[in-house]
């Protein structure tokens, strides 16, 4: 009984914050409300059995990505950015779109996603399950994972190291 | 224990509102924010199914979508500076370095 209380209570905290996110005019406030939605997700992955995740969500998602958001936001001063109301017809498509797109998508997962019982037994997702599987059979992808971040910290320092692009376009 | 449908309902609902963000909005770190939402919804299934199957899988694809997630934000972010040493606005409209 507990579980669906906390299911319910978060779940709504998230959907309600998920559209603060996308509704509100202030970037600063959406990238807050963005954190919160992350934390209700979380609790998410607690009730999934997948308590390991729900750590690397706070840690990684709300703290490391958030923090990054909110620092480009301040860096390019974008709290007040006005945003300008220019085509509405394509504005009121996307949203008529996008609501046919959650109820078709909500009545398959009613329709179809129906499951038998699930497996019994424990499902063990301990963190040392998580590395012994991350180290034999994903070794591989993992390797390349760190490769593909040495590549966007390239990139990125690329992107945005602004004098030496001007002096590569404009000698 | 909650049935995985609800979850699988609740991540439809975040992926669907991620989908309204990128479509109605021009402020670009919004869209970015509403990528993030998207893959958070999708990290939600995998991590259902896992549970419903019992299976390890889906728990190693989160981790690395997580670890995709932050390389994405880290050179999306960037271009988006970029961007705006250019263009003195991140205001995807006046992007049109592309347009045909």
């Amino acid at each position: 009984m507990f579980e669906y209380v906390v299911f319910f209570f978060f779940a709504a905290v998230a959907v309600i914050f998920a559209l603060v996110v996308i509704l509100h005019r202030n970037p600063v406030v959406s990238a807050l409300s963005l954190v919160v939605s992350f934390f209700s997700l979380s609790v998410m992955y607690v009730l999934l059995d997948a308590p390991f995740l729900a750590v690397l969500q706070v840690i990684v998602y709300a703290g490391a990505i958030m923090v990054l958001f909110l620092f480009v936001i301040m860096l390019l001063n974008l709290q007040h950015m006005s945003e300008p109301a220019t085509r509405p017809i394509q504005q009121f498509l996307g949203y008529t779109t996008s609501a046919a797109f959650a109820i078709g998508l909500v009545y398959y997962v009613i329709k179809y996603a129906v499951f038998t019982a699930m497996p019994s037994g424990p499902f063990h997702t301990e963190s040392s399950a998580i590395g012994v599987a991350l180290f034999e059979s994903y070794v591989f992808p993992f390797e390349m994972v760190s490769i593909l971040l040495l590549a966007a910290i390239v990139g990125a320092l690329l992107l945005s190291g602004r004098t030496t692009v001007r002096s590569e376009v404009q000698p | 224990m909650i049935p995985t449908q609800w979850f699988l309902i609740l991540s439809a609902i975040l992926f669907a509102i991620g989908v309204c963000g990128v479509l109605t909005r021009k402020n670009g770190i919004t869209i970015f924010m509403s990528i993030e939402l998207m893959v958070n919804a999708v990290n939600l299934t995998f991590l259902a199914y896992a549970r419903q199957f019992h299976q390890l899988h889906g728990l190693i694809f989160v981790f690395f979508v997580m670890a995709i997630a932050a390389a994405e934000a880290a050179v999306g972010l960037a271009i988006f500076i970029s961007l705006f040493h250019h263009r003195e606005t991140i205001d995807v409209d006046e992007a049109n370095l592309m347009h045909w």
